[in-house]
């Protein structure tokens, strides 16, 4: 297929999957903070700015009203800002103007899902949101149409080389966005352990599952109880969660080969290839270790490096 | 519902005595026993289905929001099956003639040497291209598709307005407003026997088919657009998908020993026949116009090659021309031997000092227009200018008298339209798409621009017209 047309497909499904992590973590990070916040207000103000550190170049434009909740200036951030290149707008933007610039290679039915979830955003810019109730349904509505979208190219897409590079983008971002959370937060909470308060303690555990939408994918293997070791193992090494880093490399790599087809090795089947089989093999000497923060940053460099061996391979013809 | 009553012109629906024409009744009594909220609600679904589709065009020089739906009357205009017999038969007469034209121009020029046309007239236009010169296309086919713009005079007449050979848009919003029509309004369809349109893609493809070399057993097809922010694009796009082929940008085709190619994941590949929507002069940067980044170098020396079809050919521009115009009946009788079975607007050439004196002097009667532009504009309506808008005009008009043709106003026919609560009487025109493969094939009916501001004459999607489904009746009793 032609190199611009796979190089949009692999970026819309980067973008679709980017707005969606971030929905999903603004949802998750405002019922801790409301949660949290009269208890201890540093954690909450953390996990704020946890985001900054996810998506890196993000921008708070915002000033804050006095007394407004401290929630206010990040929602509408990574929201509505469509000037910050991590806001769900701008993410959402893109996907559509991807998917716009190779309509003829997606169905009606993505384009029209795709469409109307950007036109929905589009009027709560327009009307403003005012209070957190109003972000909240706002944020439900746009994680459904996402949804939506990702439902529209699961049942009407031809498994075409078009559809896997949609997925391989999809997935690409997904590792990579994993991995930021975990750098982000587990190091923190990993020093925290000591400090006593067992519920804030587990309610922190809690979020950074529900963060990567594993919380009930977790407690279906270890029941209710959040054993840190436990957590941190399912997250990075589980065989079978959609978000575990192992399985998230896997992903990758069957896109990967789909596409050049079995036979050949290119170099980002090379990167990712070797990751994979890092994540998959080297599980237990990693665990006991326990240099997780060393571990991820070298997760982040690998896939950077993968996306820019795609590149090459088939966008720069 | 009311109906307000066209004064001036000829109504498509109503006669004089205001009763609607045959093949209107049922139309109007489905419309009349629909309350004023259901129409209301239907026009709201229709409005929101365009929308959420993305039928859009884009709108140039504007810089909020240059997407833009173009909007849809869902009163739908009607022709009898006879009446567009007769008219179909007139535009196979015309493209068959407008074709053999540009053959001859860049072949022999018998036409210029016969005096047929005066040579400087044609020569001298920048849609000439000298560079093809004894240059024949695949199988002598310049033409594969054109738009000729047709309107009705005020007896009902169809005259022929211009011809559109280069890249003719609108057939997307044609297949599209029977799809929207067809959705919001079925009952419309209960009572009329209408000829169906969906399969333009399918007849657009065997075109561009015949063209490709007899050596390729698999030809490949592309459409070239010159990318999102083209006005067609969303055409450009569509029409990608209806045939399943690749929709290409300057960007994805290269050329190599005088091949073209497009830029694929799994390395090059080779393209035999390329649909282009992109004028001329940005083809190729080599041939044409240098600074164009939207074309392909080299492209025109593998078209000369014979290595790859352009469609249409360049250089068919030369039969757009407003002053060629002029002289197509005296051409269809040159090549064709017959007389023109659809007659057109008479009209004065600036070239010619006689003509040029009438239309400096009678300008308050006449629409004149610059003889290379479309989509309306550059365009003088005599009759509505003001004294001092005339007077700058024609000041331009004496730098090059030989790039104004004229016309005297005609009352375009008018076509009962939806508006806040009423139908009023709107102008509107007629753009049917002619294919030239192996035959000279018409899709039934085309796209009906409508003026939707009252009094207006401009139907232009740029200009705040809109568009409305255009049926031809299968059966022959509504003639």
């Amino acid at each position: 297929m032609l190199s611009r047309v796979a190089d949009s497909l692999y970026w819309m499904g980067r973008y679709l999957e980017r707005a969606e992590n971030i929905t999903r973590l603004l949802l998750v990070t405002e019922d801790f903070s409301t949660e949290t916040h009269g208890l201890a207000e540093d954690l909450a103000q953390t996990a704020w700015k946890d985001m900054l550190a996810i998506f890196p170049s993000a921008q708070l434009s915002r000033e804050v009203a006095p007394f407004a909740p401290l929630s206010m200036p990040y929602l509408h951030a990574f929201f509505i800002d469509g000037s910050n290149p991590y806001s769900i707008h701008f993410s959402l933007r893109r996907a559509r103007e991807n998917a716009r610039s190779v309509r003829e290679a997606l169905t009606l039915e993505v384009f029209l899902a795709l469409n109307e979830v950007f036109r929905s955003l589009e009027a709560y810019e327009r009307k403003g949101m005012m209070d957190l109730p109003a972000f909240r349904d706002a944020l439900g509505a746009t994680r459904k149409g996402i949804f939506t979208v990702v439902g529209a190219i699961e049942h009407t897409s031809t498994r075409d080389e078009g559809w896997r590079f949609l997925k391989l983008g999809e997935s690409l971002e997904r590792s990579l966005r994993s991995a930021l959370v975990l750098r982000a937060k587990l190091p923190a909470l990993l020093a925290a352990e000591a400090r006593g308060d067992a519920p804030l303690y587990y309610t922190q555990w809690r979020s950074l599952l529900r963060g990567l939408s594993s919380l009930e994918n977790y407690r279906r293997v270890y029941g209710a109880r959040l054993e840190p070791n436990l957590v941190i193992g399912f997250l990075l090494f589980d065989p079978d969660s959609p978000r575990s880093l192992r399985y998230g490399a896997s992903i990758v790599r069957d896109y990967l080969a789909a596409i050049s087809g079995p036979a050949a090795l290119t170099a980002p089947a090379r990167i990712v290839g070797k990751l994979h089989a890092d994540l998959r093999y080297d599980d237990e000497a990693l665990m006991s270790r326990g240099d997780f923060a060393d571990l991820l940053d070298r997760v982040v460099a690998e896939l950077a490096k993968a996306h820019d061996a795609i590149a090459t391979q088939y966008f720069v013809t | 519902m009311k109906w307000v009553p066209e004064t001036r012109a000829f109504d498509e629906a109503f006669d004089k005595t205001g009763a609607p024409r045959q093949h209107y009744r049922p139309l109007v009594s489905i419309l009349e026993s629909f309350t004023q909220d259901e129409i209301e609600r239907r026009e709201r679904l229709q409005k929101l289905s365009l929308i959420d589709q993305g039928i859009t065009f884009t709108v140039y020089g504007e810089k909020e929001g240059t997407e833009r739906i173009f909007p849809f009357d869902f009163v739908p205009r009607v022709i009898p099956a006879r009446e567009w017999e007769r008219l179909q038969a007139g535009l196979v007469q015309r493209v068959t003639a407008l074709n053999l034209f540009i053959l001859d121009v860049y072949q022999g020029q018998k036409c210029l040497k016969d005096r047929v046309i005066p040579p400087e007239l044609v020569l001298s236009r920048k849609e000439y291209k000298r560079e093809l010169l004894n240059v024949t296309p695949p199988r002598q086919i310049f033409t594969h598709v054109v738009g000729t713009d047709v309107i009705r005079n005020d007896k009902g007449e169809y005259l022929v307005l211009e011809d559109n050979c280069r890249c003719p848009s609108g057939v997307s919003y044609v297949l599209e407003n029977r799809n929207t029509l067809n959705r919001v309004f079925p009952e419309f369809f209960k009572y009329y026997g209408v000829r169906p349109i969906k399969d333009y893609p399918n007849l657009l493809l065997d075109t561009l088919l015949h063209t490709a070399q007899r050596s390729s057993e698999k030809p490949v097809v592309v459409i070239l657009t010159p990318g999102m922010a083209n006005s067609a694009y969303f055409e450009h796009s569509f029409l990608a998908r209806e045939m399943g082929i690749a929709l290409v940008e300057g960007r994805d085709l290269i050329v190599e020993d005088n091949y073209v190619y497009m830029r694929t994941t799994s390395g090059k590949q080779k393209v035999d026949v390329i649909y282009r929507r992109i004028d001329d002069d940005f083809l190729d940067p080599l041939t044409f116009r240098r600074d164009s980044m939207l074309g392909v170098p080299g492209l025109v020396n593998v078209y000369r090659e014979g290595n790859v079809a352009l469609a249409n050919a360049p250089g068919a521009g030369v039969a757009d021309d407003k002053s060629v115009y002029a002289f197509m009946p005296a051409l269809i009788r040159y090549y064709l031997g017959e007389d023109a079975l659809l007659p057109q607007v008479p009209t004065y050439l600036g070239l010619r000092p006689q003509d040029f004196a009438y239309i400096r002097d009678h300008a308050r009667e006449l629409v004149v227009k610059t003889t290379g532009d479309s989509g309306g504009y550059g365009m003088l309506m005599g009759p509505f200018a003001s004294k001092r808008e005339i007077e700058t005009y024609v000041g331009q008009m004496k730098k090059n008298p030989g790039n104004y043709i004229a016309q005297p106003l005609i009352e375009l026919s008018s076509h009962p339209t939806y508006t806040e609560g009423k139908f009023e009487p709107r102008r509107v025109d007629l753009r049917p798409f002619i294919l030239y493969g192996e035959s000279v094939r018409v899709l039934p009916g085309g796209l009906t621009r409508v003026a939707l501001r009252p009094g207006s004459y401009v139907v232009n999607s740029s200009q705040g017209g809109g568009s409305k489904d255009t049926w031809v009746l299968a059966s022959k009793d509504g003639a």
